[in-house]
């Protein structure tokens, strides 16, 4: 994949999730994907992760993923991005967040996602539910 | 032009040194306009300030270890995720995982970004007494 290949999937699987496209993702996910997160320390398959999406969208009326910055190296990028959330309440929260992907072939293989769980009830708001998580 | 293993080699000299306590070698990686930002509080410390909160680090924990270094890099930087442990004077080893995003300007490191959750706190400080 050339730079360019590499920074439009970035893209791509940044406004699939901004858009609430889990069909979208689940095309740019390669069959082996593994998705990591900080706060769980563990490995999740793409299946389990795509499974969890739409009740995750619930958690807010809007999430839009702002102040992407994209640096991109030999088999994946970096990211670090504002992630601005709506909660249903009307509470306006935000998470700051760093993902590392690999790709291969114009998918996706893994996913390293770094974020402050400390930052959670800021994000929801006092009268949010508290099942809102955030990717 | 870029020159990975220049920008590979500090990095690696820059954990390194932390790792050995050589706080000369840790300073000489910061270019005279470093700063330093956080994810818990989402600002930029000073140059000054990050290295006396590093020095400071250094001389009090027993020891300090960043493990399982995974480094790549790109055009103006690296980044290294790893997991960081550290021995307290209690023997407690507190560990956390950490996303570490750098900007380098003529072989220094310019801007630093630092991702880590905090809610893992006792994880990394211990229990609470």
């Amino acid at each position: 994949m050339t730079e360019g290949d590499v920074r439009d999937l970035c893209n791509r699987f940044f406004d699939a999730y901004e858009n609430r496209r889990v069909d979208v993702l689940a095309e740019l996910y390669a069959p082996d994907i593994v998705i990591w997160h900080n706060v769980f320390g563990r490995d999740t398959t793409g299946e389990e992760n795509l499974s969890k999406l739409p009740a995750s969208y619930l958690g807010q009326r809007r999430r839009t993923y702002n102040d992407r910055r994209i640096n991109v190296f030999e088999d994946g990028f970096v990211i670090q991005y504002q992630l601005n959330g709506v909660q249903h309440s009307g509470h306006k929260g935000a998470l700051w967040i760093c993902i590392v992907g690999r790709c291969r072939d114009g998918k996706l293989t893994r996913i390293d996602e770094y974020l402050d769980s400390g930052k959670f009830p800021a994000w929801r708001g006092p009268q949010a539910p508290v099942a809102a998580a955030a990717s | 032009m870029r020159k990975d293993s220049e920008t590979l080699a500090l990095c690696d000299r820059f954990f390194d040194a932390i790792e050995q306590g050589d706080y000369e070698t840790v300073e000489a990686c910061y270019a005279p306009e470093a700063v330093v930002w956080h994810s818990h509080d989402c600002l930029y410390q000073p140059r000054a300030d990050n290295l006396a909160m590093l020095k400071s680090g250094m001389k009090t924990h027993k020891k300090m270890e960043y493990a399982d270094r995974r480094i790549r890099i790109f055009e103006g930087g690296f980044v290294q995720q790893h997991r960081l442990f550290v021995t307290r004077d209690n023997g407690f080893v507190g560990q956390m995982d950490v996303c570490f995003v750098a900007y380098v300007r003529d072989g220094r490191l310019s801007r630093v970004y630092e991702y880590f959750d905090t809610g893992q706190r006792e994880k990394f400080l211990g229990p609470v007494a």
